[in-house]
């Protein structure tokens, strides 16, 4: 009863003002299928040609189907992913890898951080700590760019369904994968694993406000120079040090001209 | 030097990388919740966050493992510059599109070499 009564009373409490300005869902359940909608028209193809990728990897490195499948259903992240199948194969210690793949996730703490405060104060309990682990680069960069488009109170379910998409198309992406290797010819697979990065290049053209392009530029220039310095932790590196840099010049340059904040 | 890792190891491995990729996302809900997205704090984890993806995402390209490092360098700059190019080519973003135009030159490169 009180569950079939409590929407309708949420949506009349706020219904003149908040309704007019943003209204592209109306209900939980049409945030969630829109978050599956949206993955599904080409972020969600995008990770699973990916997976793909990393499945055909496992199999021409003689891993099994069972410790690559477990890779992607229990990691999730697939640059982390390739960091623990490149460290094995080349025989690195148990505790190393599990330390190298850590440093590479640490850019997951950064993306909970900025997303989850666009959620509505209701929806930031302790659910949340089951919900994140459908975080990664796919989801977040589409959630980034589409919660200003609702309100906050639907961007939980539009993450849910978005993410929901990727993790579970993520399995039978690498399943594929692990016997499609071997099968199709080589210029297929090199396609196949060449998507992953490209997607991620081809979204940084939808970043908007300037701070954030600016450490897109810092973060593509130092990357290198600091992966040539320590490979491991790179990441974290040029994260803090071109993220940094990228603050400071909106701080004392940008902001203070009109109309460049955005 | 090069005996892959197997059996136990193995697992251990995957293991201890799931317990940290884990832990990292856990640790973000937890101080997301002391965080307003108007903070000064804010924008300046933001950018950190562009800045490693984008350090990724050029190593991914840059400095990749495996089939892709036999592909040259220069030719995976071509490719991306032209697939960013279709991307860009109109106000309203073709990621299809773009994705395409990279993806199939990178397998017709790998046809024809």
């Amino acid at each position: 009863m009180t569950a079939l009564t409590k929407p309708a009373s949420a949506n009349s409490q706020e219904s003149p003002i908040e309704r007019s300005h943003q209204s592209r869902f109306k209900s939980p359940q049409q945030a969630f299928w829109g978050g599956v909608r949206d993955g599904a028209g080409g972020p969600a193809m995008v990770l699973f040609a990916g997976m793909v990728g990393f499945g055909a990897m496992g199999n021409t490195n003689g891993l099994s189907l069972l410790f690559t499948g477990a890779t992607s259903f229990f990691m999730f992240a697939l640059p982390g992913q390739v960091v623990l199948l490149e460290m094995a194969i080349s025989g690195s210690a148990a505790i190393a890898i599990a330390l190298a793949v850590t440093l590479t996730a640490t850019r997951f703490v950064t993306m909970t951080v900025t997303l989850f405060p666009q959620l509505h104060q209701q929806d930031r309990n302790r659910k949340l700590y089951a919900s994140v682990h459908l975080l990664a680069m796919t989801a977040w960069a589409i959630s980034m760019r589409e919660f200003p488009s609702m309100q906050s109170q639907y961007r939980k379910q539009y993450f849910i369904g978005l993410g929901l998409l990727c993790w579970l198309i993520s399995i039978p992406g690498t399943i594929l994968g692990y016997f499609l290797a071997g099968m199709v010819p080589a210029p297929i697979t090199l396609g196949l694993i060449f998507i992953n990065p490209l997607f991620f290049l081809l979204t940084f053209t939808d970043v908007r406000p300037w701070i954030n392009r600016l450490a897109i530029c810092f973060g593509c220039l130092l990357g290198p120079v600091f992966y040539l310095l320590d490979r491991d932790s790179s990441l974290l590196t040029t994260g803090l040090v071109a993220g940094t840099i990228a603050y400071f010049i909106d701080r004392k340059l940008l902001r203070k001209r009109p109309g460049v904040i955005g | 030097m090069h005996h892959a890792l197997s059996g136990w190891g193995l697992w251990l491995a995957l293991v201890g990388a799931c317990i940290g990729t884990y832990l990292c996302r856990a640790i973000g809900v937890l101080l997301s919740k002391r965080i307003n997205q108007d903070s000064e704090i804010f924008r300046w984890l933001a950018a950190v966050t562009y800045a490693m993806v984008a350090a990724l995402t050029v190593r991914m390209i840059l400095l990749p493992i495996g089939l892709l490092a036999t592909v040259p360098g220069w030719i995976r700059i071509v490719i991306c510059v032209l697939s960013v190019s279709v991307m860009i080519s109109k106000p309203t973003r073709r990621l299809v599109p773009a994705l395409l135009t990279g993806t199939l030159l990178m397998v017709s490169y790998g046809a024809l070499r």
